[in-house]
């Protein structure tokens, strides 16, 4: 099982990650529709990538009430079921790092799938490192 | 069809407080791309001859890149254009940070403002709604202030670009700032926003998305980009260095102006002001990116003890340092901090600001300016603390400040006794830091660059044959890897060629030129599928360059109808084209006029144009400019 390693410190705030993944899951590119979001004070170049790191015991699959949350144990991603989801936003209060965003538009949480084991978002943080991809084999 | 055209130029009329949203036409789309092509185009239709710069007829217009909004490495970039008032000619100055990200997502391929505001204003566009709001408020404020309270009204996610108080003043060199400290410095953009008594611009990209014609292609032509990137020489020392790093290099090479132009090389002092040093001693803070960009080689720096504790900004980059400090004899990089920090909050251009306080400093090192003129400050070389005294006079055009705002060749017309021959200037405006005496496709870009002496119409780093992608590019566009060595006249003509076409498509796509003419390894094959996959426009690498060429083409046909005289403009700063400079290898021998005048001639050959120096009715044709020909008439201009 892989999962997403965060350096704040590391990153530059180039936001390449956002538009990597936007148009990974989306076909488009989308600051709003971004699994990873990455919040900015440009004034003292502050930036912290915020996104699903996988928890070993993932608030959001515990607290959901329909159980459209799951682990896929193969990636190691949490997996979410569209039908089955109610658009509550529980999963999105209870994640401990501001890891899951909410699409207003289709009423359905962001949920990081690992891009099924080689995240994009990873592919554009080359030089920064900021964040990282642990611990699975990369497909 | 998906493409990352939104399709929509918003045109703001200042005076009237309409705004008219205009559609572009695909055919006009495939001859001129967007960004600074678009731009030019825009330019040149609206600007008539006799326009003030700094008067209501003048345009400014904002132009995201064509891939800005998408994923492609280095694309956030915007160009902003208008008729420049330091130069009287066409003006393109371009800019990272967020900008171009946010444009596009709020739906827009352009922003032209016309007219002059009654009152100080701002503009916000957002993908539902655009409008003006009046800005008195903010007048006044500095960049950091205006930033501030325009994200605390609008949020932290729109993307601000604003003015500061420099360009209230219409400081001749004022600058545009956006993302806080990101500049689009050159020409006096700054001056003719703050002549239009508009502010701020406010981006909010909310919701908004960007297309590509084809994902699946497009994220493979991204990633074969990235890899390329990856695995270029130079691109992981601008990620772990900044552009600072190049005090280092161009010392090496004798190429680092110092002391107003007067030396190029110098000893260990200039370690301390190099970028390599800022980590060791306790001035970096984070390495940042501009929106888009892959290595991040922009900087933000602070100071925690001494005289200017408390100071931190983004950068300084390169061109700031060469400009504050070896150029000021300063080598305590503390007061070049300062004075960085102070630009990007009154909005001024680094390059031109160290410029012109250099001039005054070799004015008062010869006895012309004395500390009376110089409202009590010492302004002599090395003096840091003055140089950051001065930094702000200017941007409030106070006292000697209100002379240095005029910029250095206006200034030295006022103050006589010779001074011009230590301007380093042309067409007014005031040259960046590369000793071009050493530098021959340098100084050829120089003399040719529409808007005046800089290197960002033309970077032609490959002539220093300092990377194996430079000495490989050099082998390809002048025959021999032997030409990679800059103090020669030899093909300096086809390099600054191949370099000018380049710029040009990177600016109109929104790519950072590091990473076509720094890092190089960003090319044309690579920009051509980056382009296809995300508008379907499929150009291949001749027609690509064609369309960088025609770009350039215009341009010149702006500035010829505007009044460019080629004999007399086509020229380089008095210093560099009269004075030897005794700091370079074989005794630094002028640029002389002859010097230049072959080097002209072979490259006004390149472009077909003719000995003068204007394009030929031909190559107008031949590009799709045949609508210049009427424009280049009216003012006497006969084609061959």
């Amino acid at each position: 099982m892989g999962r997403l390693v965060v350096e704040e410190e590391r990153c530059t705030g180039c936001i390449g990650c956002m538009l990597a993944c936007s148009l990974s899951k989306e076909g488009a590119f989308s600051l709003s529709l971004s699994r990873i979001n990455v919040l900015r004070d440009e004034a003292v170049a502050d930036f912290r990538p915020r996104v699903c790191v996988q928890c070993s015991e993932a608030p959001c699959i515990v607290v959901c009430p329909v159980n459209a949350l799951s682990r896929d144990m193969q990636t190691g991603a949490i997996h979410l079921d569209q039908q089955s989801c109610s658009g509550c936003q529980e999963c999105v209060d209870a994640c401990p790092y501001d890891g899951v965003r909410f699409d207003d538009s289709r009423g359905l949480p962001l949920i990081c799938d690992l891009c099924g084991g080689s995240p994009s978002c990873v592919e554009a943080c080359r030089f920064p490192l900021s964040i990282r991809y642990e611990g699975g084999d990369k497909r | 069809m998906n493409t990352s055209y939104t399709g929509r130029w918003l045109v703001i009329n200042l005076t009237s407080g309409e705004i008219i949203e205009e559609k572009v036409t695909p055919e006009l789309i495939k001859v001129f791309l967007g960004g600074r092509g678009m731009g030019a185009k825009q330019l040149w239709d609206r600007i008539v001859v006799d326009t003030d710069p700094l008067g209501e007829s003048n345009v400014l217009i904002f132009a995201p890149g064509v891939l800005s909004g998408t994923s492609a490495p280095c694309s956030g970039r915007t160009t902003l254009l208008a008729k420049g008032p330091s130069t009287g000619h066409y003006l393109k100055t371009n800019v990272g940070g967020h900008l171009g990200i946010s444009l596009k997502m709020a739906g827009t391929d352009g922003l032209v403002f016309t007219g002059q505001a009654a009152q100080p204003v701002y503009f916000v566009v957002t993908p539902d709604r655009c409008r003006l709001e009046p800005a008195r408020k903010l007048w006044g404020q500095g960049v950091r202030a205006t930033t501030r309270a325009l994200k605390e009204q609008y949020g932290q996610g729109a993307e601000i670009a604003c003015i500061g108080p420099a360009g209230e003043r219409q400081v001749l060199f004022a600058s545009v700032m956006t993302s806080m400290y990101n500049a689009a410095a050159r020409g006096g953009i700054g001056a003719v926003m703050g002549s239009k008594n508009l502010k701020a611009v406010v981006v909010d990209p909310a919701n908004g998305r960007v297309n590509v014609t084809d994902p699946t292609g497009f994220a493979h032509a991204v990633q074969q980009a990235r890899d390329a990137l990856y695995n270029d020489s130079v691109a992981h020392d601008l990620h772990k260095f900044g552009t600072a790093r190049d005090v280092d290099v161009l010392n090496e090479l004798h190429l680092l102006p110092a002391f107003n132009f007067q030396r190029s090389q110098l000893s260990g002092e200039v370690r301390s002001l190099s970028g390599r040093t800022w980590s060791e001693l306790g001035y970096l803070r984070r390495i940042v990116g501009c929106g888009a960009c892959i290595y991040s080689c922009h900087r933000f720096t602070g100071i925690e003890q001494g005289p200017f504790t408390g100071t931190f900004s983004g950068g300084p980059e390169y061109e700031t340092v060469a400009a504050f400090g070896s150029g000021c004899g300063v080598f305590d990089p503390e007061p070049v901090f300062a004075a960085n920090a102070l630009c990007n909050d009154l909005g001024l251009d680094t390059i031109s600001t160290g410029n012109v306080i250099q001039w005054a400093m070799e004015c008062v090192q010869r006895g012309i300016l004395t500390s009376t003129d110089c409202d009590g400050i010492d302004l002599r070389f090395g003096a840091g603390d003055a140089v950051v005294k001065v930094v702000e006079k200017i941007g409030y055009r106070e006292g000697i400040g209100d002379l240095l705002a005029e910029g250095v060749a206006r200034a030295a017309k006022q103050v006589g006794r010779g001074s011009n021959q230590w301007a380093i200037e042309a067409r007014g405006l005031e040259q960046s830091n590369v000793e071009t005496r050493g530098a021959y496709s340098y100084a050829l870009a120089f003399a040719v660059n529409p808007r005046g002496p800089d290197h960002l119409h033309s970077e032609c780093l490959a002539e220093f044959g300092g990377t194996r992608e430079g000495i490989q590019l050099i082998e390809r566009i002048a025959g021999d890897e032997k030409y990679a060595i800059p103090n020669t006249e030899d093909k300096r003509a086809e390099i600054v060629r191949w370099h000018e076409d380049i710029y040009a498509i990177s600016d109109a796509l929104g790519i950072c030129a590091f990473a076509t003419t720094a890092a190089y390894s960003l090319h044309e094959a690579l920009i051509v599928n980056l382009l296809k996959t995300a508008t379907g426009i499929a150009l291949d690498v001749e027609e690509l360059m064609r369309a960088g060429k025609r770009i350039v083409t215009l341009e010149r046909c702006f500035n010829l109808r505007a009044g460019l005289v080629p004999k007399k403009d086509d020229r380089l700063p008095w210093r560099i084209m009269h004075e030897s400079q005794p700091d370079l290898p074989r005794g630094g021998e002028p640029i002389t006029p002859e010097r230049l005048k072959r080097m002209l001639s072979e490259y006004y050959r390149l472009h077909s144009w003719d000995k003068d120096g204007l394009p030929t009715e031909a190559v107008l044709h031949e590009l799709d400019l045949s609508f210049t020909l009427p424009g280049l008439s009216e003012v006497g201009l006969q084609q061959m």
